[in-house]
């Protein structure tokens, strides 16, 4: 009895302790992890707004109804949201998985972190040769994700001589870097905003490495896109299919020309009187 | 048979057909199919057939091998290959077999619709039964039967097509087809059972094998894959695909039958008795030699295969090869031992197709009474009304020759045609056994009637080697035996098999009444 006493207390002291002096640092924490990446506070537009002063620009029910379902809030015709959405090219802000306190907590770091020096985004790291050749064998799935993700062409082209044609599920990646940048691409890679990615990538998400990887090859492939045309064979490909099909047919002919035709009975049914 | 190597002796159940028995009225063909074939993609299998020679057959024209590419075919070298199959061929065509019968050259089997005939609402017409496809199931209009050729001698379609023809003279052709000379016979067939099967030897999947103890040929359906080879190797078209269960079948000699002691059901059935079946034990080193041999060699060395199970030396070596004794003894009894060796009446059909087949016919010794004499009907055709139909013939179709029976060399078919079917061309091994069969009628004519001079009959006996015992012996087995002469069946011995494969211990005394478990326990 005195054990599991004791057991309890402990656990109750642990608890507190965690939920208690976690808050502030959490905060901090989480927005270096989730936000950093798109947003600065006072370092200037990346993927998404500044947010220094946001706490003023807008209400604080807005800002926890935009950060869990911005989405939601464009489609409903917010002007606000909407304005937001086609500023930044119409890149969806991802769901964030935050509860209301927590994001409550992030505003209040915001409002404090911005009379201190503004928050740096990670600096970006330049892929090398290497890392661009990896990103293309991990973009064609020659490389397997170290955490089994998906191939990212079993959804997406990019129109590249160095990779084979991918799928069409969705959109063509060419030109993915010049329209998003590389910090956008980069989040979309880390944190994916669309819901079909985000449930095919959640338990299996992509290392710093390969997203490095990845969007130097993007990059290279964005840079390269004009001595990279593939070629049009336009109605010459089915031409050429017909001719195949008509020469193999002829072949055939030819190699089975001692082939039984029809029934040897043939002669006598020709004869006979049908009802049918 | 000192000083021969040692020998590879095998039992092989044969069978013998009396064609001049054989009053065509497919019984056996009706047995087999409510046993066997009586179901879903098996309706158009006939296991068990019986045509009207001359006639093309089931399927159409089968023994035409330049169509269907079936049995072997001598290399340039040594050795024989197979005609339509065999490794390069078959795997090159594996999707798409080039030589196969179609079902129309089978037939599409039909029924009708018996029910329309009581169920069908009152009406200014009587209801008919409609004939229904078995394959579709929708109404057809039938084209074709099993046994389409029945009795049609003569006939454009058939008969006029026997791939059996093809070496005769237009003359001989024609002299077949006369109006008062035609004859016809009937060719019942089953699975040859060959020594040397095609279809075994095309089977890609090895599905195919020939029992050793029995030499039935069988096709295992749970490793057939359905590639069909052997419906084009098999030149006797026996090998028969089910469209239902995509898997090959074939007469299987009725083998649960067998083992029992009973004789197969199409043999049980006969009713103008013209089957025997027995044991046959011959030399398995010299199938090789046997099936390579030249066309002309071919049919006397299959003969030479078969060993006299009298001979000490095939006994023992028979023994050695696990060949059991009452099996010796079945072949020492054997009918078909008698009919094939002793007597040398009977024949393989197509010996030429090198399948060595088992399956022996005595040819038929069609009726040859009448002959055809020149006459002048011109007195007679003078007393006729002008507007009568006259015949400018000047012959008589004449029954009343001198010698009762004719001559072999006076038969109604040409003897060619019998040695296209028996004796791959030879027209005197055909006419040996014709001319016995003329000795044993004209000694039993004697015996029973006595119109026939005793002069005229021991010359006929002489000729064909045969002494009045050996012609009485020959009625006695053709005319007068009984059940158990004609089936000389071998115990198969299930009892051993069945030792061989599980502990027959374990099942003692578990089953019947007031069992005990566990009162026989291997080990203990």
């Amino acid at each position: 009895m005195r054990r599991v006493t004791s057991l309890v207390g402990l656990t109750t002291l642990w608890l507190g302790a965690a939920t208690g002096g976690a808050t502030a640092q959490t905060s901090q924490e989480l927005f270096q992890t989730r936000c950093t990446v798109c947003h600065t506070i006072g370092g200037g537009k990346l993927v998404g707004p500044d947010l220094q002063g946001v706490a003023e620009r807008r209400s604080e029910d807005w800002i926890i109804r935009f950060v869990q379902h911005s989405q939601q809030l464009v489609q409903s015709g917010d002007p606000d949201a909407v304005a937001l959405f086609e500023e930044f090219n119409g890149i969806p802000m991802p769901d964030q998985s935050l509860s209301e306190r927590e994001i409550r907590g992030i505003i209040d770091y915001i409002v404090g972190g911005s009379s201190t020096a503004p928050a740096e985004p990670p600096p970006i790291e330049q892929a090398t040769a290497e890392q661009i050749l990896l990103g293309q064998a991990l973009f064609q799935g020659k490389t397997r994700f170290a955490n089994s993700g998906p191939t990212c062409n079993s959804c997406h082209d990019v129109i590249n001589d160095a990779v084979i044609g991918g799928g069409v599920l969705a959109r063509e990646l060419t030109t993915v870097f010049s329209r998003l940048g590389g910090p956008g691409v980069r989040a979309i890679l880390g944190s994916p905003p669309f819901p079909v990615m985000q449930r095919a990538y959640r338990d299996k998400p992509l290392t710093d490495d390969e997203v490095v990887a990845l969007v130097g090859f993007l990059q290279q492939a964005d840079a390269e896109q004009p001595l990279h045309q593939p070629r049009d064979y336009g109605m010459g490909l089915l031409g050429a299919g017909v001719v195949g099909t008509v020469l193999l047919l002829g072949l055939y002919s030819l190699m089975w020309r001692g082939r039984l035709r029809g029934s040897v009975n043939q002669s006598i049914y020709d004869r006979q009187i049908t009802s049918i | 048979m000192t000083g021969r190597l040692k020998m590879d002796v095998r039992s092989q159940i044969s069978m013998v057909f009396h064609l001049d028995k054989c009053i065509g009225c497919h019984t056996c063909s009706i047995a087999c199919k409510n046993i066997w074939t009586d179901r879903k993609g098996a309706e158009y299998m006939w296991w068990n057939n019986v045509e009207t020679k001359p006639g093309t057959g089931y399927p159409g024209k089968w023994e035409d091998q330049k169509i269907y590419k079936g049995g072997w075919v001598k290399k340039n070298g040594d050795g024989i290959e197979l005609k339509g199959a065999g490794k390069p061929k078959s795997l090159t065509n594996i999707f798409h077999n080039p030589h196969m019968p179609v079902i129309d050259d089978y037939y599409e089997p039909f029924t009708y619709k018996y029910l329309d005939l009581i169920e069908s609402p009152a009406g200014d017409d009587q209801p008919t039964a409609r004939p229904i496809s078995m394959i579709t199931g929708e109404p057809m209009d039938i084209k074709m039967g099993p046994n389409w050729d029945d009795d049609l001698s003569g006939s454009p379609d058939y008969a006029r097509k026997d791939p059996n023809l093809e070496s005769l003279s237009p003359a001989e052709r024609d002299a077949m087809f006369q109006l008062e000379r035609m004859a016809f016979f009937y060719l019942p067939r089953i699975c040859n059972h060959c020594l040397n099967p095609a279809c075994v030897a095309s089977c890609p999947s090895a599905a195919i094998y020939k029992r050793g103890e029995d030499g039935i040929v069988l096709i295992n359906q749970s490793v057939c894959r359905g590639w069909r080879m052997c419906v084009t190797a098999c030149p006797y078209k026996k090998t028969y695909y089910n469209w239902s269960t995509g898997k090959s079948e074939k007469c299987i000699l009725c083998y649960p039958r067998l083992e029992a002691g009973h004789a197969p059901a199409c043999m049980h059935s006969c009713v103008g008795r013209i089957r025997y079946l027995g044991v046959l034990l011959y030399d398995a080193d010299r199938i090789e030699s046997a099936a390579s041999a030249d066309e002309a060699d071919v049919l006397r060395r299959q003969m030479d295969m078969i060993l006299d199970p009298f001979d000490p030396e095939v006994i023992a070596s028979a023994k050695s090869n696990g060949i059991a004794d009452s099996t010796i003894d079945a072949a020492q009894s054997s009918p078909v031992y008698k009919f094939v060796k002793v007597w040398n009446l009977a024949l393989p059909l197509h010996p030429e197709f090198r399948t060595l087949p088992m399956l022996f016919y005595v040819p038929p010794l069609l009726p040859v009474m009448a002959s055809v004499t020149t006459v002048d009907n011109r007195e007679q055709s003078e007393k006729m009304n002008p507007i009568a139909k006259q015949w400018p013939d000047s012959w008589l179709y004449d029954t009343s020759t001198k010698e009762l029976f004719g001559t072999i060399d006076e038969a109604r078919f040409p003897l060619r045609y019998m040695a296209n079917l028996f004796s791959a061309g030879d027209t005197t091994e055909i006419g040996d056994r014709l001319k016995k069969l003329m000795a044993v009628r004209l000694h039993r004519r004697k015996e029973t009637v006595g119109d026939i001079p005793e002069e005229t009959v021991k010359q006929a006996l002489a000729d064909t080697g045969l002494t009045p015992q050996l012609a009485d012996d020959i009625y006695y087995l053709t005319s007068l035996a009984k059940f158990n002469d004609r089936f000389v069946i071998p115990a198969a011995h299930r009892e051993q098999a069945i030792e061989m494969m599980e502990f027959t211990g374990d099942v003692k005394g578990n089953t019947g009444f007031g069992f005990k478990a566990g009162t026989a326990v291997r080990g203990s």
